[in-house]
């Protein structure tokens, strides 16, 4: 059987395995002509997204990373999306609100709102505009012959 | 063949390639070439493919320059482009490949090192050596992409085993693990031929 010695012997035989040295000669130009030919034919959006993915093959930021700041992503789009809503909610008690058109006084009665009212009035407003429709917009079946003969 | 890479020669054009100087990396293409010609061509064991595959490679490199950070040495870096892609073809190849004969080189004809295993007393003298670089080249082509990656830099170009796992990503162990199963498939592959020819 062949030894470890004879076996790489032969194995070492193979690094000369090589095409002339013109063919190195001529590689270059053609990687030249390749590239010249790829350039024309690839699009900008494969070009930048060849740009985006050897970018980012070449961080070394472990998914951990990447993870947090997705969550910090998420966690920063939902406190955002909740300041929205209330800040419309407080506007919406504003509005209904009259405000008083003469000076305050430490005689002046102070007209206050009444609550009960105004949440039965959003109320109201809210189950009018939830309560569902019953009336149909298409034309009612009739069950008369269409026609007589 | 495994001398060591000029680092700071490297250092300084891969620097420039990034500035826009295509000159820079035209000389790291004449610089790596042969030897990325060897390793592709020793895990295909075909020369048109790995022209085309040499051409892919260098493109991704030329197309990736720009965010390579120099955390392991260019030479590191172009040799695991060279390794995957080389990986990733052949498993699409898969099984369609046919061995060329044209793969025994000529120029080992004239080779010190042939010479002197085909002068020396040994049991692979009787049999015809360029019938068992055939027969190696089809025992190389049986073994798996992942090992032939291996014998190729180890035992055909002679890198250490540090460099090997770097490139692969792969601890040394694994490197040497893979390197002895190798060498055992290779022989007793080889040992078959040898017995029908003797």
């Amino acid at each position: 059987m062949l030894d470890d010695n004879e076996l790489q012997k032969l194995l070492r035989l193979k690094r000369y395995e090589q095409p002339s040295p013109e063919y190195f000669d001529k590689f270059l130009n053609e990687f030249h002509r390749r590239q010249r030919a790829e350039m024309l034919r690839r699009s900008a959006w494969r070009i930048a997204w060849d740009r985006v993915t050897a970018f980012f093959s070449e961080q070394t930021v472990g998914s951990f990373a990447y993870a947090a700041a997705t969550a910090l992503v998420l966690i920063v789009a939902g406190i955002t999306s909740l300041n929205i809503v209330t800040s419309h909610h407080e506007a919406v008690i504003a509005q209904a609100q009259p405000v008083s058109a003469q000076p305050f006084g430490l005689n002046t009665r102070v007209h206050l709102p009444d609550f009960n009212e105004l949440s039965n009035q959003t109320a109201h407003s809210a189950t009018a505009s939830l309560r569902p429709r019953y009336v149909m917009d298409a034309r009612p079946v009739s069950y008369e012959p269409t026609s007589s003969f | 063949m495994a001398e060591p890479a000029p680092v700071n020669e490297d250092t300084e054009l891969v620097a420039r390639a990034q500035a826009g100087d295509p000159s820079a990396f035209d000389r790291l293409v004449v610089k790596y070439s042969p030897r990325l010609y060897g390793l592709v061509y020793n895990m295909t064991s075909n020369h048109e493919d790995t022209n085309d595959l040499m051409q892919d490679i260098f493109a991704k490199a030329y197309r990736s320059i720009k965010g390579f950070r120099g955390k392991s040495s260019f030479y590191t870096w172009i040799h695991s482009i060279g390794v995957n892609m080389t990986i990733n073809f052949l498993k699409k190849r898969g099984r369609r490949f046919q061995m060329s004969l044209d793969d025994v080189d000529a120029n080992i004809q004239n080779d010190k090192e042939f010479i002197e295993l085909t002068a020396t007393s040994n049991p692979v003298r009787e049999a015809d050596l360029g019938e068992l670089q055939q027969k190696l080249n089809e025992a190389m082509m049986k073994l798996s992409n992942e090992h032939r990656a291996v014998v190729t830099m180890f035992d055909i170009q002679g890198m250490p085993h540090a460099e090997i796992a770097k490139i692969l990503g792969i601890s040394e162990g694994t490197v040497r693990s893979r390197l002895f199963y190798a060498h055992r498939q290779l022989q007793a592959h080889l040992e078959e031929f040898r017995k029908n020819n003797i």
